[in-house]
């Protein structure tokens, strides 16, 4: 068990994100939920700006010239490390909830976050050399 | 202090949290793990330049597999994301008329951003003909 110094407070918001005093469990909470922020405020803007598509190819082939900028792939490298982050993190969620595993969160944990950590920097390699 | 090295806990629903949407919540989860890997493949690494031009945008879109796919792709993650949000905000306990309300907005956030999807969809769909 965590201290209950350290514990996340429900009603304090800036303590799920305090970094002190975690342990494993701690640290999968503040990822997973800053993660979950990130990829909700990603997802509407994302079907936002798709609108584009509605207006026309000189709308969306402009939007598209606009988005090559590389402050935008760095941006949209962040997406998809938080996209692996939170689905690998959320199979371990999932299969715990259901009985699978409960006594090795710790190893499911760290082992499906190397294998995020490879695949976010496959995929940011991909984006910055396409 | 003890320390022991159990998780304290696996997933569960919360106090005012409905055991069905939780469950959704949960369900939808590994759903879009499979989802999102479609849409980004197919959308990224199959088609030829990666959907980089409106115009193979709107040929992408001729096949009736894609705008399906997507739709589904939306509806789950609209869900997903929307119940997160919901348990997320749970843990500021808001007064339950706060709740009553909140429930009504992202009930009526979410059905707006699929029947918007849907209708994009289908305009794409519909500039190829």
């Amino acid at each position: 068990m965590e201290n209950q110094r350290n514990r996340p407070s429900p009603s304090k918001f800036w303590t799920w994100f305090n970094p002190i005093g975690r342990e494993t469990g701690g640290w999968a909470f503040i990822l997973n939920r800053v993660t979950a922020l990130g990829l909700v405020f990603y997802l509407y803007i994302h079907l936002l700006v798709l609108s584009q598509l509605a207006m026309g190819p000189q709308a969306y082939d402009n939007f598209l010239a606009l988005m090559s900028n590389p402050m935008i792939i760095f941006g949209e490298v962040l997406v998809v490390a938080a996209g692996i982050i939170h689905g690998l993190n959320g199979i371990r969620i999932v299969l715990t909830t259901f009985g699978v595993g409960v006594t090795r969160q710790k190893q499911l944990f760290y082992g499906l976050m190397a294998v995020a950590l490879i695949a976010a920097f496959v995929f940011a390699f991909r984006m910055f050399t396409a | 202090m003890t320390q022991t090295t159990a998780f304290p806990s696996v997933s569960a629903p919360k106090s005012g949290e409905n055991t069905w949407l939780w469950l959704l919540k949960i369900i939808t989860g590994p759903l879009l793990v499979i989802l999102l890997a479609i849409h980004f493949i197919v959308n990224h690494y199959i088609s030829e330049t990666g959907l980089l031009t409106y115009s193979e945008v709107v040929a992408y879109y001729q096949n009736p597999i894609i705008p399906i796919m997507e739709i589904l792709f939306l509806a789950s993650v609209v869900t997903h994301s929307l119940s997160g949000l919901r348990g997320i905000i749970l843990d500021l306990k808001p007064a339950r008329h706060v709740l009553k309300i909140l429930d009504w907005v992202l009930v009526i956030f979410g059905v707006s951003a699929v029947v918007y999807g849907v209708w994009l969809a289908l305009t794409i769909a519909s500039k190829g003909v």
